[in-house]
């Protein structure tokens, strides 16, 4: 008989994450490799600013929150200081691919040896639904009413294409979690982000692709179709680098 | 006694290390010095300055309005700074670059054609530390043998260096000798 | 007896930063500060530490924000410009109560305004690093041998009170070369790394976190926190020299370099029968109030600031000890004009004169 139980880095507290938010899912997916690897004390969580942040209220785990976008140098801080640490960082779209975008591909260019885990949900969830970096063409949102134009706000940026081109990353992924499917690979592709790392081997990249009910106003179950349908044709999940593979 | 140096002249010229070269000389006799460099925005060939003032006592300030000793290398220095010296004090040009020096009848000139005898030593890079020869002669403000130490220190290792370098303190002491006050 | 040598302000405050236990910076190149990241940059490895050169001024900022959670003595330098870059990022090391040193080389302002020496970020540094109303204690001090000093204890400061340390210096004394004298260095274990640390060297087997960020009513806890913390530093770290002052009817209020300008002024002043004396506050913050608070002004007929900057930015703090019991006046250059002590003489003796015709 299979025993399922709370991965032991979340806090014993019923998330505070939106109904249907698949943010409530990657925190868990992380939890859960962090048992698996047996890294409960060595893990650091290194906390954006966004929905993300609500992982202080959440997370059972080392965690040192940090400013808006500067996940990348923070935990390069920590891990250059602190190489024996499993440490990744959790941003959103917002965080990672606007303001923090210096950082992100810096830290990717020196092949920092963490992991950041970026959840793309299309939008600025915190702070009422914005357009994000991400935000795909013609989606609407609070500061694009009509829906995104390229002419004036460009294309949404993926992510792992630009840092896959980079010389340094070892390990670059996205997953979509609105299927079984989708959030069984998710898990495989975290955990083999901590391996690498775990063996001091480099940068690592994990992109997940999420949803905002809430801002997107779309039911939780709508959402997952959404994704299906205009997500993933843009964001396609797979393998974008993976050097470990390259040399078998 | 407190006696200060400005060295002035282009980037390349050997202005900074002459200035570090001279406060080092000072501190290693037993003397207080600080060496302040200004520095402008371009790499190479802007204009270098450096003031270096030495002390028996401990300095307090570092930033003289004029100085004792003016050392020019270029006309374009000469022109920007021939007013910082004080009445009575020495300014020593570079001949080779500064052909009319004659806007102070207060102070005593030594004209050197620093470039020329360079030269004639077999490399131009040895301008600054006959310059500091010179100065070494004609105010006595450090000895010879610290010269030559620090100069043993810095190209101990490459003989033939050492020696071009000592041979040009020497010819820059001797000239300095005739104009000693 | 320590190991003297003939070194740049900038490399002093380096050295002397590896010597009181820093082991890890990050910095962005800016003039006139960069001998700091240069000499750092191969002088920390050689001691076990960690020299980055972060992609901007906000990312190093951050880095030091991570290093310093994990209870590692850290810092960055800058001048002016990059200074307002990190002033988020200095803002959130006060709030997670993160022990860090800043140094800031100063140059003249506002804007990109030029890279010689100026004593334009006196405001900056002591009424606001960055936004929401906290302070950094700020040290000024003025030659290399006192700014040695200074950070080499920095961090006892600064994990004294998990609070984030400013050292502001011009670019005159980040350049200037001066013989100073080397403190040895202090060995540090794994048992030092602070229990409030994210670390786990040091034997913690607990979980724990550090955040900027706080609900209501904790943040206002906080607050008050901080404030009976400045308050402390009045009664507990304020240094300041006080130089002739016993019976000067004129004082020259001035720190860093300008401070060694205006000493020269007062020394020469003397010789011609001036009673004038010096004050120089040594930490900016907290200001050395009770020195001009408490003088008699039935004797002191003006207080002189001089500063290295246009206008006068400590002229405030001064007023608020004089409290209109005598004129203040200031004096200054500015913009890479640099004081001299012709200049600062021949400006006091103008305002001596000038106050006696009054």
């Amino acid at each position: 008989m299979t025993e399922y139980s709370r991965a032991s880095l979340l806090a014993d507290a019923p998330s505070g994450y939106c109904p249907g938010c698949l943010h409530s899912l990657a925190t868990k997916l992380i939890a859960e490799v962090i048992d698996d690897l047996g890294q409960q004390d060595n893990s650091l969580n290194v906390i954006s600013v966004g929905c993300s942040a609500l992982n202080i209220l959440y997370w059972g785990g080392d965690f040192l929150s940090v400013a808006h976008g500067r996940a990348p140098a923070a935990a390069t801080g920590i891990k250059r200081t602190n190489p024996e640490r499993l440490v990744f960082a959790y941003q959103g779209d917002g965080d990672l691919a606007a303001i923090g975008l210096a950082e992100i591909m810096s830290a990717a260019n020196r092949g920092e040896n963490f992991t950041v885990i970026f959840a793309n949900n299309q939008t600025y969830g915190m702070t009422g639904g914005q357009m994000a970096p991400t935000t795909l063409i013609g989606q609407k949102t609070t500061t694009t009413v009509y829906g995104r134009d390229p002419a004036t706000t460009g294309y949404p940026l993926k992510m792992c294409e630009l840092i896959s081109t980079l010389e340094a990353p070892r390990y670059v992924a996205r997953f979509a979690l609105n299927s079984p499917k989708g959030v069984n690979d998710a898990r495989k592709g975290i955990k083999k982000a901590f391996e690498i790392q775990l063996a001091g081997k480099g940068f690592t990249f994990v992109e997940l692709l999420t949803n905002c009910p809430t801002n997107w106003k779309l039911s939780p179950l709508d959402t997952l179709e959404y994704m299906n349908t205009n997500t993933i044709p843009y964001f396609r999940p797979g393998v974008y680098k993976d050097t470990e593979a390259d040399a078998e | 006694m407190k006696t200060s140096f400005v060295f002035s002249g282009a980037g390349g010229q050997g202005i900074m290390s002459a200035g570090i070269t001279l406060a080092q000389a000072a501190i290693d006799m037993g003397k207080h010095a600080t060496y302040l460099p200004e520095y402008g925005p371009e790499q190479r060939g802007g204009s270098a300055k450096c003031t270096v003032v030495v002390s028996d006592d401990p300095i307090v300030s570092p930033l003289p309005r004029q100085c004792d000793n003016l050392i020019v290398m270029n006309a374009q220095a000469y022109e920007k700074f021939f007013e910082d010296l004080k009445p009575g004090g020495v300014l020593l040009t570079n001949l080779n670059r500064v052909a009319e020096a004659n806007d102070r009848d207060d102070v005593r000139l030594l004209p050197v054609p620093v470039d020329d005898i360079a030269l004639e030593l077999g490399n131009p890079k040895t301008a600054n530390i006959i310059l500091l020869g010179v100065l070494t002669g004609a105010t006595g403000i450090v000895s010879r043998e610290i010269f030559v130490q620090s100069l043993t220190e810095k190209f101990g290792k490459k003989p033939e260096v050492l020696d071009m370098n000592i041979r040009a303190l020497d010819k820059g002491i001797e000239i300095g000798k005739q104009y000693k006050a | 007896m320590g190991e003297k040598r003939f070194m740049k302000g900038n490399e002093a405050i380096a050295e002397a930063a590896v010597r009181g236990g820093c082991r890890f910076f990050a910095g962005y190149p800016i003039t006139p500060q960069n001998e700091i990241p240069e000499y750092l940059s191969w002088r920390l490895p050689e001691v076990g530490g960690v020299y980055v050169q972060g992609e901007s001024e906000v990312a190093s900022v951050n880095m030091v924000y991570g290093a310093a959670a994990m209870g590692t003595r850290s810092m960055t330098s800058s001048s002016g410009p990059g200074i307002s870059l990190k002033a988020e990022g200095i803002s959130y090391l006060a709030a997670a109560m993160l022990p860090a040193l800043i140094v800031n080389i100063s140059r003249g302002g506002p804007g990109l305004g030029s890279i010689q020496p100026a004593q334009s970020d006196y405001l900056q540094a002591t009424k606001a690093l960055g936004h929401g109303g906290f302070h950094c204690m700020v040290f000024a001090p003025n030659s290399a041998q006192e700014a040695v000093d200074i950070v080499y204890d920095a961090w006892e400061y600064a994990e004294r009170d998990r609070n984030p340390v400013l050292v502001l210096m011009d670019g005159c004394l980040g350049n200037i070369m001066e013989e100073v004298e080397l403190p040895p260095m202090k060995e540090r274990t794994d048992a030092d790394i602070p229990e409030w640390s994210l670390s786990r060297r040091n034997g913690r087997d607990y979980q724990g976190n550090i955040t900027p960020i706080y609900t209501e009513p904790i943040l206002e806890g906080i607050n008050m926190m901080a404030g009976e913390m400045y308050k402390q530093w009045e009664e507990d770290d304020v240094k300041v020299e006080e130089f002739m002052t016993e019976d000067a009817e004129y004082i020259v209020v001035a720190y860093g370099i300008a401070s060694r300008v205006s000493k020269e002024a007062v020394l020469t002043l003397r010789e011609k029968g001036v009673k004038i004396g010096l004050i120089r506050p040594i930490t900016l913050f907290p200001f050395p109030k009770a020195s001009l608070r408490d003088l008699d002004y039935s004797r002191v007929k003006g207080i002189i600031d001089v500063e290295m900057t246009i206008p006068a930015q400590m002229r405030e703090d001064i007023e608020l000890q004089v409290m209109g019991r005598c004129p203040v006046y200031e004096y200054g250059r500015s913009g890479g004009c640099l004081l001299d002590d012709d200049g600062v003489l021949e400006a006091i003796e103008e305002i001596i004169a000038g106050g006696n015709d009054e």
